[in-house]
């Protein structure tokens, strides 16, 4: 189990070494030297220009650079952002962790619903709750989730049941902690909402495609055969078998609602990395751009690896195919 | 007489690498040896595994032996450049064991067969038209057919049109891997029939791979028996029929199903 | 046989709805960029057919919008200037296709302007520039999704055809490419490029930026394709006629590889205009006043507009009929391919 667990966590680091060498080639093919421009920049000091330029090595050979951009990342430091004056990563984790709320919670409630639908469907295969289902996720398809996002917006404005933007109200700071949980909640709705609905249709039809294939294979007939109840068989058997594709689509799911997550950040003015990284892309703020982008993988790679060990930990092929190795 | 094809100590080793871990090693053919005439048929015959498909794959040139010689008309086909080799196969042509896969299904019959001359790029359409017209009626297939898509066809049908696209070429040699093994008993001897007529009649050499001891005995002059990658027994049908040395063979001949009137070995027709 | 009529009547409503956004200068009344700053937010004139005083006209008209008396942005339709629709009149000049000069129009009100649906702060109809958007954002998508197909296909050809080490780079660096959520790349790509450019050089721009992003997941299932169809026996037998690699790529493999190229396409076009959508809306695509469907959207992010003026939501349900028609062909196209398994297709090109 070590061995598969350690082989899959070199593989996830490899990803991540990999973009941040990729995200780090892109500085340097930046069209004019990045520091020309801060130079110009009449609120930074040239002192500070002079540290960062010995910091980041900018004379020495593109190697050396991308080491001790590397070196200072893996000691904290991810650059420092023109705009703010100041730091990335304290800026960045501020934010990451707000965009990290949204999404979780919209991974999860995406899949509390996703898999009963999928499953239900599936049994009911080609019957009216299938054909109900299939429709309404083929509706929900076709709507982008800009429009979708914008639509709630909409929603929110005309009914004034959800405040329209931001993460607190005005008094946040003044209320008592249950009622700040509340206030949290109201404020979550909508993005969460916005990107539920954007990332339900597709997991819904890969959980009916994914647990169909499994309900008609002969090993499961021959268990209900066998008079196993429902519930046990969908438990122990079908989802077991089904957790191949359905754990892929977890770590792919994780990367669509991330990316969701930025466009419906904006719409909504939830304070996350969406905004954060759109300003810093306008105001050319590079070192912003690739933390955030270091971040996104970090995290889809973590998702990734918690996949594969819930793949591990459940169907047994696996474990089976490692061992004869 | 020199033979046309003379195999000298063929190896080839099959080498899995995984990423990490020691590779694991196969070895396929070890040292095999063995001449052909001009114009004769030699059975190669042995069971699963016994590395019968690997020698009909290096004659072919579709694999790179790793050791050893395999002369072709004074030339060595294992040491030969790629553009030396291009120039070759169509000297030397096998017809697979599988009738479905080895035809493309979404083409039709016409352009399979024609196939070969497009490849060459020699002749004119017209031309080409008229050899693939041709080849397909000396094989017994009708002109009708010829506009059909190759997925329609039978086993059968689609053997002897295997067999008529490798003939395109005028080849030398044509190999036979296990080219009757999926067909019916008897389509089987229709074209085992059609295969010793055009050998008659285009006096080409015959290299017959089966894992069916009669139908090898039926068909060829001499016999070669393979077992686990090396040449076990080796020499005239009939006494390997008669007189079997090894215990491979004698396997072999323990599992052909005996008929009062079986068909005779090639030696006594 | 059923399955051929679906595709066609998919393909039949695809080319309709393409079709008017290419002809875009005809259908619509107006050009794009001109403004009319005495009319900004302008609300849809309705088309009637009944006047005030219970007579049916058979020719549609609208009424003049005058503004509400004390109010500074409320229409009301004055009913004593009824504005009939004219149809083929003469109007802005336009190319069609670029190609020729066109002066006529499919409806319009001679010098009187018709704001079918409304208007912008710079008084600008927005049919008008809800037709020519299509054109920026439809051709970003179709231009990309097919430079992503192209790239996708030759790498994956190289891969799954020559195999060894060119196979391991090619796959790891589209693993990297996978690695990273599409519009952290997309952003990624945009913010290493100059801010400030041209309408043309930033659709291309755009392009080659979607491009950048998609090709991964193609190339991988052209990949596969490849490998599983370079063992099979009519590709080991032409290469006994002697056939180059060329041929048996151009011949045998690639054409097994068309079919599930064409559902991708079905699936990605949309995707892709959705992707130049999220970029002009952020003001990172197409800038003004060049119209996109994304930029016209973008009007919305301030709050006075999402509240008060919506049919400046309109251009969202502008793509919705597209959406629909390209879904629906890619649905058709998987069930053809692969009747029996439900979307397994869909659920490989995850992978």
């Amino acid at each position: 189990m070590m061995r598969y667990l350690f082989r899959r966590l070199s593989h996830a680091s490899l990803l991540v070494f990999g973009v941040s060498l990729l995200a780090f080639l892109f500085t340097t093919l930046a069209p004019g030297d990045y520091f020309d421009e801060m130079r110009l920049n009449p609120q930074i000091a040239p002192e500070a220009l002079v540290a960062l330029r010995a910091q980041y090595q900018l004379d020495r050979p593109l190697p050396l650079r991308y080491f001790s951009w590397l070196n200072s990342v893996l000691h904290g430091q991810m650059g420092f952002s023109f705009s703010y004056n100041s730091p990335v990563a304290p800026l960045l984790l501020v934010r990451a962790k707000n965009t990290l709320l949204l999404t979780i919670t919209a991974t999860l409630l995406a899949w509390v619903i996703a898999l009963p639908l999928g499953i239900w469907s599936a049994e009911r295969l080609g019957r009216f709750p299938d054909r109900l289902i299939s429709v309404s996720t083929a509706v929900l398809l076709v709507i982008p989730d800009l429009v979708l996002a914008l639509g709630l917006l909409v929603l929110a404005v005309r009914t004034g049941w959800f405040p329209t933007g931001g993460m607190a109200s005005v008094d946040f700071a003044s209320i008592s902690p249950v009622h700040k949980i509340r206030d949290l909640a109201f404020h979550m709705t909508l993005p969460v909402a916005a990107l539920v609905l954007s990332a339900l249709p597709l997991l819904v039809r890969h959980v009916r495609a994914a647990v169909a294939e499994v309900l008609h294979a002969p090993f499961l007939l021959a268990a209900e055969g066998h008079g196993i109840p429902r519930g046990t068989l969908l438990l122990r058997y079908v989802l077991p078998a089904a957790a191949n594709p359905l754990l892929s689509l977890f770590g792919f799911s994780i990367g669509a609602l991330l990316s969701g997550s930025l466009l419906i950040e904006v719409v909504m003015s939830w304070p996350g990395l969406g905004p954060f990284l759109l300003e810093a892309i306008l105001a050319r703020d590079i070192y912003i751009v690739i933390g955030g982008v270091l971040f996104s993988t970090i995290f889809l790679a973590a998702g990734n690896f918690l996949a594969d060990i819930l793949l591990y930990w459940i169907d047994p092929r696996i474990r089976t195919e490692n061992a004869s190795r | 007489m020199e033979p046309i094809l003379k195999v000298e100590n063929l190896v080839k080793r099959y080498t899995k690498q995984n990423l990490v871990g020691v590779p694991q090693e196969f070895l396929a053919l070890d040292s095999v040896s063995f001449t052909v005439s001009a114009g004769a048929t030699l059975a190669i015959v042995g069971e699963s595994g016994s590395g019968k498909s690997t020698v009909a794959s290096c004659i072919a040139c579709l694999e790179t032996p790793t050791g050893g010689n395999l002369w072709f008309e004074g030339k060595n086909l294992a040491h030969a450049a790629e553009n030396e080799l291009r120039n070759l196969r169509p000297q030397i042509q096998l017809i697979f064991p599988d009738p479905a896969s080895s035809l493309n299904p979404r083409w039709t019959i016409l352009d399979i067969v024609a196939e070969p001359l497009v490849v060459q790029g020699k002749l004119s359409r017209s031309e080409r038209m008229t050899r693939a017209f041709s080849l397909l009626e000396r094989v017994g297939l009708s002109a009708e057919i010829a506009e059909r898509p190759a997925s329609e066809l039978s086993g059968g049908q689609r053997q002897r049109l295997a067999i008529a696209r490798a003939l395109t070429l005028q080849p030398k040699i044509l190999i036979l891997d296990e080219a009757l093994s999926a067909l019916d008993c008897s389509v089987q001897a229709q074209i085992a029939t059609l295969l010793i007529e055009l050998q008659s009649s285009l006096g080409m050499t015959f290299l017959f791979i089966s894992h069916d001891l009669a139908m090898a005995a039926y068909l060829a002059d001499e016999i070669a028996v393979m077992s686990r990658g090396q040449i076990v027994e080796h020499g005239p049908a009939v006494k390997i029929l008669q007189t079997p040395a090894s215990e491979a063979t004698r396997q072999l001949l323990a599992a052909v199903p005996q008929l009062s009137h079986a068909p005779q070995p090639a030696a006594q027709r | 046989m059923i399955r051929r009529r679906n595709v066609r009547l998919w393909i039949l409503i695809l080319g309709i709805l393409h079709g008017i956004i290419l002809c875009a200068g005809f259908f619509a009344p107006y050009d794009p960029v001109q403004q009319d700053r005495k009319n900004p937010y302008l609300p849809p004139m309705r088309v009637h057919f009944v006047d005030t005083a219970g007579r049916l006209h058979l020719h549609p008209f609208v009424y003049v919008l005058q503004l509400r008396p004390g109010s500074f942005d409320q229409y009301m339709e004055d009913t004593t200037q009824p504005l009939p629709l004219k149809f083929f009149v003469p109007g802005d000049r336009y190319r069609p296709l670029g190609l020729f000069q066109s002066r006529f129009h499919l409806f319009g009100a001679g010098s009187d302007r018709i704001y079918l649906l409304g208007t912008d702060a710079f008084g600008r109809d927005q049919l008008s520039r809800l037709l020519f958007g299509g054109q920026a954002s439809l051709f970003a998508g179709l231009l990309g999704a097919g430079l992503t197909l192209l790239i996708g296909w030759c790498v994956g050809a190289v891969a799954g055809y020559f195999g060894g080490w060119r196979d391991d780079a090619l796959m790891r660096l589209a693993e990297l490419f996978l690695a990273l959520p599409w519009l952290y790349l997309l952003f990624a790509i945009r913010a290493f490029l100059p801010l400030t450019v041209y309408p043309l050089h930033a659709f291309f721009l755009i392009v080659a930026v979607l491009a950048g992003v998609g090709w991964a997941r193609p190339a991988r299932l052209v990949r596969g394709i490849v490998l599983s169809v370079r063992e099979r026996d009519y590709v080991r037998a032409a290469r006994g006629f002697g056939a180059s690699n060329f041929y048996l790529l151009r011949c045998h493999i690639l054409p097994e590889a068309s079919s599930v190229l064409l559902t991708q396409a079905a699936i990605l076009i949309p995707q892709f205009v959705l992707a130049e959508m999220t970029l002009s809306f952020l003001g990172l695509g197409v800038p003004e006043p060049v119209p996109s469907w994304g930029n016209l959207l973008s009007n919305l992010q301030q709050y006075s507009v999402l509240v008060s003026y919506w049919w400046m939501y309109l251009p969202a349900l502008a793509m919705v009929p597209f959406f629909l028609g390209y879904l629906g062909l890619a649905s058709v196209l998987q069930e053809r391919a692969d009747p029996y398994k439900i979307e397994r297709r869909s659920l490989g090109s995850l992978a």
